[in-house]
């Protein structure tokens, strides 16, 4: 009787394998690695960095003076340079000239800022440069 | 034709003056076969610096910006015409640009200076670099005795 039941027993057990893989050929595989490692991207992954001109697509422009302005140094007009703009070197290099095409075309100083643009929200700040300088 | 764009200043006058001017600065372009797209007025401002032109010291001026398509070629030969101009205290011609923005950098530019890719080449230049300037006599010159002090 005992061995009936064990013979019935097997049978049923493999049946019902038999099925299922017919139905869902992988179930049974994922049923056992429920818990193993899955394929994902890194979810600590930091955002990149990009520079503010970049971030906000502004595209520098010799006439906008007020912009190019904010590059400039309120004390001697001269540009800041890129450890403290914090820009990236492409956009440096562009606003590098926009400013000289400005100064050149008589809309922005070349020895100070635009009073009227003194008080200016800053873009940064030129005490605390990426890199360390010996002015 | 490109597209250029002419800065302006010209010197402090009346309204009809300032118009004839700028027809005469306009009329200047479509004698050469150039077109203008557009023109803005910035403002009657001061200037900040004082600049000198035709013998005057002017600290004003009327701005102006042509956006114009002309010839490469009269462009020379339009700022010649215009640095006559005793109207104009300045002018200025930029090529418009019209480039793709590429994609940002800075995440690249912030690594640690051996993870850099120009630091990298530079390194690598660096290495083709070594001894350069210590020259050492070769004994296969044919010579049977050396020709150097020792
Ligand atoms: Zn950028």
């Amino acid at each position: 009787m005992a061995s009936l039941q064990v013979v019935i027993r097997q049978f049923l057990s493999t049946s019902r394998r038999a099925v299922i893989s017919t139905i869902r050929p992988y179930s049974q595989a994922v049923a056992e690695n429920d818990d193993a490692p899955v394929e994902m991207e890194n979810p600590y992954k930091k955002e990149r960095k990009q520079c503010i001109l970049c971030k906000l697509n502004i595209k520098p422009d010799y006439k906008n003076y007020r912009l190019l302005s904010q590059f400039q140094s309120p004390y001697t007009g001269r540009i800041y340079g890129r450890h403290i703009t914090g820009l990236c070197k492409a956009k440096q290099a562009l606003v590098e000239s926009e400013i000289t095409k400005a100064q050149n075309s008589g809309y922005m100083p070349y020895y100070y800022k635009d009073k009227a643009f003194l008080k200016d929200p800053k873009l940064f700040d030129p005490e605390n440069p990426i890199r360390f300088h010996r002015f | 034709m490109p597209t250029y764009e002419l800065a302006l200043m010209l010197r402090a006058m009346p309204k009809p003056e300032l118009k004839t001017t700028l027809t005469r600065v306009s009329h200047a372009v479509f004698n050469r076969g150039g077109i203008i797209r557009n023109i803005e007025n910035l403002g009657f401002r001061p200037i900040p610096y004082k600049t000198s032109a035709h013998g005057l010291v002017h600290r004003e001026a009327n701005y102006f910006i042509f956006k114009l398509d002309t010839a490469t070629k009269a462009v020379a030969d339009l700022r010649e015409e215009y640095s006559r101009d005793v109207d104009i205290v300045r002018q200025r011609f930029y090529k418009v640009q019209t480039d793709e923005q590429p994609a940002c950098t800075l995440e690249e530019e912030m690594l640690p200076p051996a993870y850099r890719e120009e630091v990298q080449q530079m390194i690598e230049v660096g290495k083709t670099q070594v001894n350069r300037f210590t020259y050492k006599f070769k004994y296969n010159s044919g010579l049977d005795y050396y020709p150097f002090q020792k």
